[in-house]
């Protein structure tokens, strides 16, 4: 049915203006509403079925007696209530998953990692000939007294940097959560660190491998490096 | 023909609402598994914390006693090798060791483990990998010589019936 008038709508829409279009849809609309009641009145008929004899007069010759009535009560409920019983299974279960918390904490665990593993190659990464980019991505991946202690670096101190002509690159070669607690957290990386010598152009990138320990803190829903240490080897 | 249609439209609502309240429930579903089935939602490492703490715990003991070594007493360390060890780590493990008997009662050889840390990567009910930093102190009696390394090891780790075994050992 509703097809029926949509088509009707579409050629409507095809021959004549928006304005004509407009008055299809009003005729949808009162459509739907003549539907509605005659829903209505359908269900006063399954509750008597003595005027649902009188409906079918002028519906049609197959519709005698209360066959079709008989057939369509039970059927038509039927499937409303079960369907009801999938709309209402379907979403409580989605409306857990989305609430769930130990869903929440493995998306949080997830993001910390990688948020911690790009900040700590960001903040083993300077290039002398552009101090102040590097730099100003290390603030970027820090909070805190951190970012603070970055962001005091002064223009003898950038100028120190830029003159020891060294390239670091890093590279997290494995990284996994510690721990968790609410907005904190504690990462741990391997991390391989390449330095590029160019006062010596000729000697090869040393190569050195540590061990991190990063103290995670979520900031406006973004996980950034509070702390970063060496894990030292610890003499006992 | 109005009425015809009317009362058509009557007989299929029901069932046209069913079918709507099918579909939200369907989509609802579907949502809720689509959810759960994500790779961060199936690790259950560091969210589950029983399980996380079992394996930090298995490795950090397991490891301490497989690679603390003392030449006076290298059967220690294979027990323990044959309690902590599976598969392809069992196999390499027997390889070095080898070479450690060798050198070992020579230079009156020890060596003592002591695992700094354990980060759960990935976990499921039976089997994890773990990030380990861990320092090695090794002591020569012969000339008193002693020195110190640290090693960044990703560990696998299997468990079959109820107890865990480490599978896996590659030195980062």
């Amino acid at each position: 049915m509703r097809q029926q008038i949509q088509t009707a709508g579409e050629i409507a829409a095809d021959q004549t203006t928006a304005e004509d279009t407009a008055a299809v849809k009003t005729e949808e609309e009162h459509e739907t509403s003549s539907l509605t009641s005659t829903e209505a009145s359908s269900d006063t008929s399954e509750a008597d079925p003595a005027p649902d004899h009188s409906l079918p007069s002028g519906a049609g010759t197959g519709d005698t007696g209360s066959t079709p009535s008989g057939k369509r009560s039970p059927l038509g409920p039927l499937a409303l209530i079960l369907a009801a019983v999938v709309a209402v299974i379907g979403s409580w279960w989605w409306w857990q998953a989305a609430h769930d918390d130990q869903l929440a904490a493995a998306q949080d665990r997830d993001s910390a990692l990688i948020a911690a593993t790009e900040g700590i190659e960001t903040l083993n990464t300077l290039d002398h000939r552009d101090v102040g980019t590097d730099l100003e991505a290390w603030e970027d991946v820090t909070t805190g007294q951190m970012q603070d202690g970055i962001a005091a670096i002064d223009e003898a101190q950038r100028q120190q940097l830029a003159g020891e002509q060294k390239i670091a690159t890093a590279e997290v070669v494995d990284a996994a959560v510690l721990s968790i607690d609410g907005d904190e957290a504690t990462v741990v990386a391997a991390v391989e660190i390449s330095v590029i010598d160019d006062a010596a152009p000729d000697s090869e990138p040393t190569l050195k491998r540590n061990r991190f320990s990063a103290q995670m803190k979520l900031v406006q829903g973004e996980w950034k490096i509070e702390n970063l240490q060496q894990v030292a080897v610890s003499l006992s | 023909m109005t009425r015809v249609r009317s009362l058509l439209a009557a007989r299929l609502t029901p069932f046209l609402l069913a079918g709507i309240l099918a579909l939200v429930g369907a989509y609802g579903l579907w949502q809720a598994h689509e959810l759960r089935s994500t790779a961060a939602a199936e690790n259950l490492a560091v969210v589950d914390a029983s399980l996380t703490a079992e394996v930090q715990s298995f490795v950090t003991t397991g490891l301490n006693q497989v690679l603390t070594y003392d030449f006076a007493d290298p059967d220690a360390t294979t027990a323990a090798a044959d309690q902590v060890l599976a598969g392809d780590a069992r196999k390499e493990y027997d390889t070095l060791f080898v070479d450690l008997q060798a050198k070992a009662p020579g230079q009156q050889l020890t060596l003592t483990a002591a695992v700094q840390s354990v980060a759960v990567k990935e976990a499921t009910e039976d089997s994890a990998v773990v990030l380990v930093f861990l320092d090695q102190t090794s002591q020569r009696a012969t000339d008193n010589q002693g020195s110190v390394s640290a090693a960044q090891l990703s560990v696998t780790v299997e468990k079959s019936g109820d107890s865990w075994a480490i599978t896996e050992l590659k030195p980062l």
